[in-house]
């Protein structure tokens, strides 16, 4: 009958027209620019289909209404999908985002006509579980076309990017990530990354615009419709660097539609990337510095000490040293401070706060009088985080001992009397970043040439 | 003898209500009687009750510290701060009191110098108000920075020819050139910057600090302020304490102001005949006779008085350690420069504000007044720069090898900046610049702030702001937000509000220049 007949059509559509992924004429892009706005049409009646059959359980008439509105989703659906794929065909979309949005939106129509002939036979009392059946696989057909319609225009992880974090392990969809054969590499510390965050939602494997795939280095130098879009050093010739470059208004420019240009340091690595010949695997370019700090460790939380809280204030009035608080949440420990009565602090009066040492994460003995048998105690401070012994007497001699503080990342031994020999040790503790021994025997006071002034223009 | 119906050490109120006089009268004395026995002599109970209210639960409990008198309001225990582990414990504010001319030292407009003499476009001013000093004039030509800039360091920042040690550590500060103000003028402009306000009244940043975070040591000030001498050269525009008093808050938070000539502090020695023991013994029994003041009075102030004199106390041994410079390496006069011998000096100034850092001041603010360049930009503008610069590179140098840099704040700020029209006359050699709110450029460098990074910029004209305003309120709230303190939680009851040091209008933390 007709709904077969159309059926099959349907079905056939794609190979009627086939999405062979080159543009064709403007106007088809016109009209098929109005399908994402068509759309919520369809949609809007698919849904109000079940509303209206399960509200005329209470109230007849609505059941009338909802064969109305099945029809007029029908059409509604039919006409969409000739938008959609005007659309795909004019633009030359492709990619698998756009093949199961395809068949979905295929696949939603034939279902709406299949549920018009079901629905008679369901009215009349006859069969009472195959339009129902119907109408449910309707609805999630529905959803997933939608998503998939969605991942199209906005990007595949439009609604997890901003997930919080708990709730991310439930995120099935979104990008996955092929392994990058050099990970240590430039292009993938610092240009693919680029790529990921601006072009791969409308250049990767979901939409391939223009052929063009940018979501690995090997889809890149492939290059798309037009041909590479990277030639080896020489940035002038790589129509990439022409397209992110040209006035934000161009109708050439990319990214397309209005999205946020690549920012110029952006481009300058690209470019710089490219003009050294565009490698996969080259750990450095010519001519960029990215300060790349390794950022520290983030601290860990400290345990509960509220149990010694009054201890802890005693042993303020005794001994004059405190333990402050680094702020209002207890997890973030407690700094040893002796500020107050340095000079009278010593070894002794260090060992007495070993009892608090796996909630001290800071410890300041600046100019207190320690000395090198102080190693021993600070090696049992295990969750210290950060030492400061500038202006102490110590030597340096049993520095390895620190070793044990795997969480040590700051070290002060300015003006003291540590030596180059014995810093040795240091260089094996990985956290350890932050060293000082400004004005010592390892690291004599510069001398007078901090007078001069740099000359300018050093570019 | 018949007692006075007025006096109050026996009961005579009965003889006073059955006298035949009208009802007002009979109301008004009884209201009297009561406000009399209030403050009287006889209210030593009431006098507790007062002080239990100013020391709050703490004094009921019998909890009080010994040592130190309590302040009168609630106790830092209960204020909990810092809210979140801060980035930097201190902050050295380097406060260029005149507005610094941002045109001709950071804020690059190569394009203007096409434009030198040629009237700036009213479009651009928009309906700003010209100030009283400009508004006579005919023209505004354009007065394009008269020394050139050139790029350093890795971000390929553009810096003066005169900050050369500046444009050393460009890779390490955070330049914000989007800063604005709501003040034209030099009182209220500082006042906005210090206290979130225009109008006297309010405590100081420092003051803020001193109260919610106290001090990391005992011995010194929790809040600094040095003062430098001034230039007869240059136009220095006065700073008075109020721009570091503690407002509302105890006076015990004010800024110490150390002297910027002789002796940072006067009679810092005991005279002769008197020793420590002596001089502490003398301290107690005037705390005696003051804490009897206060039980009888209840005034706040005695107990900011009491911790005054005991700092002072304390002071008499710590600050002539502070700034007793004979033991510091000769690397440091080589950074610093000569200039950081004589006291009173800015690079003196922040010598001792690198030794104040190190023994925990919790704030210190360094005040270089003679910025208000209204006129003679090319004659003084070179005087300035020599004076600051090199100390300003030294200082953030100085920090950075001793492995302090990464937990202090070091701000560089001015008032408000200075226009791109010319003030008075314009010729190819010199220039004047008049106030300027709409924009001006600060820097800082430390913990918490993001290292080589300009933020925000301006128009073709260095007038208006056109990415990323950073609002007076908004840098202050950032510099709080680096100290670990959250700007809108930290408040104060008093008057009715809870008053804040970003003031009652919305201010936001500036993410762009947190590291």
């Amino acid at each position: 009958m007709a709904a077969g007949a159309l059926s099959v059509a349907l079905l056939l559509l794609p190979e009627i027209i086939k999405l062979d992924g080159k543009p064709h004429a403007d106007w088809l892009q016109f009209v098929g620019r109005f399908h994402p706005l068509a759309v919520h049409l369809p949609i809007g009646l698919i849904v109000l289909v079940p509303v209206l059959e399960m509200a005329g359980a209470f109230r007849p008439a609505l059941r009338e209404a909802a064969g109305f509105v099945l029809a007029l989703a029908s059409a509604a659906c039919i006409g969409t999908l000739i938008l959609g794929f005007l659309l795909a065909y004019g633009s030359g979309d492709t990619g698998s985002i756009v093949s199961r949005h395809m068949w979905g939106g295929i696949g939603l129509a034939i279902g709406l006509l299949l549920c018009i002939l079901a629905r008679p036979a369901w009215c009349g009392g006859g069969s009472t579980r195959v339009y129902p059946a119907l109408l449910g696989c309707v609805m999630l057909a529905l959803l997933w076309t939608t998503h998939e319609g969605g991942s199209l225009t906005h990007g595949a992880d439009y609604l997890t990017r901003y997930m919080p974090s708990p709730l991310k392990r439930f995120a099935v969809f979104g990008a996955v990530n092929a392994a990058i054969p050099y990970p240590d590499s430039f292009y993938a510390k610092h240009i693919h990354p680029i790529f990921e965050s601006n072009c791969v939602a409308c250049h990767g494997a979901g939409k391939t615009d223009g052929g063009l795939r940018l979501d690995s280095f090997e889809a890149l130098m492939k290059g798309g419709k037009d041909g590479p879009v990277v030639v080896r050093r020489d940035a002038g010739k790589s129509i990439l660097i022409d397209r992110v470059t040209l006035p934000a208004g161009s109708p050439h420019a990319m990214p397309a539609e209005g999205r946020t240009p690549l920012k110029p340091a952006e481009i300058a690595w690209i470019g710089a990337w490219i003009r050294a010949g565009a490698s996969p695997s080259d750990r450095e370019v010519a001519g960029v510095t990215i300060p790349s700090e390794p950022k520290d460790l983030p601290p860990e939380p400290v345990g509960d000490y509220s149990r010694w809280a009054d201890e802890i204030e005693q042993m303020r009035h005794s001994q004059g040293a405190k333990l402050l608080p680094v702020s209002a949440r207890p997890s973030d420990g407690l700094i040893l401070s002796t500020v107050d009565v340095a000079p009278a602090f010593g070894d002794a009066q260090l060992a007495q706060f070993e009892k608090f040492a796996p909630y001290v994460v800071e410890a300041n003995l600046a100019r207190t009088a320690i000395t090198d048998a102080s190693f021993d105690i600070l090696a049992r401070f295990t969750h210290l985080r950060a030492l400061h012994m500038e202006g102490t007497a110590v030597t340096g001699n049993g520095l390895a001992k620190l070793s044990a503080l795997s969480r040590l990342n700051y070290l002060n031994l300015s003006e003291t009397k540590v030596t180059a020999d014995s810093l040795v040790p240091l260089k094996s503790m990985s956290n350890l970043r932050h060293v000082y021994a400004f004005n010592t025997a390892a690291q004599p006071a510069p001398g007078g040439d901090d007078a001069k002034p740099s000359p300018g223009g050093a570019r | 003898m018949k007692q006075h119906p007025l006096c109050t050490d026996c009961e005579q109120n009965s003889k006073v209500m059955d006298m035949p006089i009208p009802d007002g009268l009979k109301r008004e004395w009884a209201t009297l009687q009561t406000r009399r026995r209030f403050l009287g002599r006889s209210g030593k109970v009431l006098g507790w009750a007062a002080m239990a209210s100013l020391f709050g639960e703490a004094a009921l409990r019998g909890d009080v510290r010994p040592g130190g008198p309590k302040p009168a309001v609630p106790g830092r225990e209960e204020l909990k701060l810092p809210h979140f582990a801060p980035k930097a414990k201190r902050a050295i504010y380097l406060f260029m009191s005149g507005g610094p001319p941002q045109i001709d030292l950071l804020d690059y407009k190569p394009n203007l110098t096409a434009q030198f003499n040629k009237d700036m476009p009213d479009s651009v001013r928009g309906n700003q108000q010209l100030t009283g000093m400009t508004a006579g004039q005919s023209r505004f030509p354009v007065a394009p920075s008269h020394w050139p800039f050139k790029q350093y360091g890795q971000t390929g920042t553009w810096v003066s020819d005169l900050l050369p040690y500046t444009a050393r550590m460009v890779d390490d500060l955070t330049i914000v050139k989007s800063v604005n103000t709501d003040a034209i003028n030099h009182e209220p402009a500082i006042m906005l910057m210090n206290t979130g306000n225009m109008n006297a009244g309010k405590p100081c940043l420092g003051s803020w600090l001193a109260y919610g975070l106290g001090s990391m040591n005992d011995n010194l000030p929790t809040f600094v302020v040095l003062q430098t001498k001034t230039n007869p050269k240059e136009n220095n525009q006065p700073v008075s304490s109020r721009l570091w008093s503690s407002g509302f808050l105890s006076s015990e938070y004010a800024g110490v102001g150390l002297r910027s000539g002789g002796d940072p502090v006067l009679y810092l020695t005991d005279p002769d005949g008197v020793d420590r023991e002596v001089r502490r013994n003398m301290l107690d029994a005037v705390e005696q006779i003051n804490r009897q003041t206060l039980e009888e009075i209840g005034d706040p102030e005695t107990n900011a008085r009491i911790a005054q004199y005991e700092m002072a106390y304390r002071m008499q041994t710590s600050v002539p350690e502070l700034v007793d410079m004979s033991k510091e390496p000769a690397s440091t006069w080589d950074l610093y420069g000569p200039d950081a011998k004589e006291p009173g000096t800015f690079a003196y100034n922040c010598l001792l504000a690198r030794r104040m850092a190190e023994r925990g001041v919790r704030f210190t603010q360094i005040y270089k007044r003679g910025w208000d360049v209204h006129d003679n930009v090319t004659g003084v503008l070179p005087i300035l720069c020599q004076e600051t610069d090199r100390a300003c590179y030294a200082l953030v140098t100085d920090l950075k090898r001793r492995g302090l840099l990464d937990d202090t704040l070091v701000v560089w700020a001015g008032e408000f900046g200075r226009t791109v029209y010319s003030q008075g006359g314009l010729t190819p050699e010199n220039y004047g610049r008049d106030h300027h709110p709409r924009c001006f450029t600060t820097w800082m460098v430390g913990g918490g702030a993001r290292p080589g990074l300009t933020y925000g910029e301006t128009d073709e004209y260095s007038y208006n702001v056109v990415r990323d305003p950073v609002h007076v309120r908004d840098f202050n709230a950032t510099i709080l937000h680096c100290l670990g303190i959250d700007h809108n939680k930290f408040t104060f009851k008093f008057q009715g509000l809870d008053q804040k040091l970003t003031s009652p209008v919305p201010a936001y933390v500036v993410n762009g220049l947190l590291a």
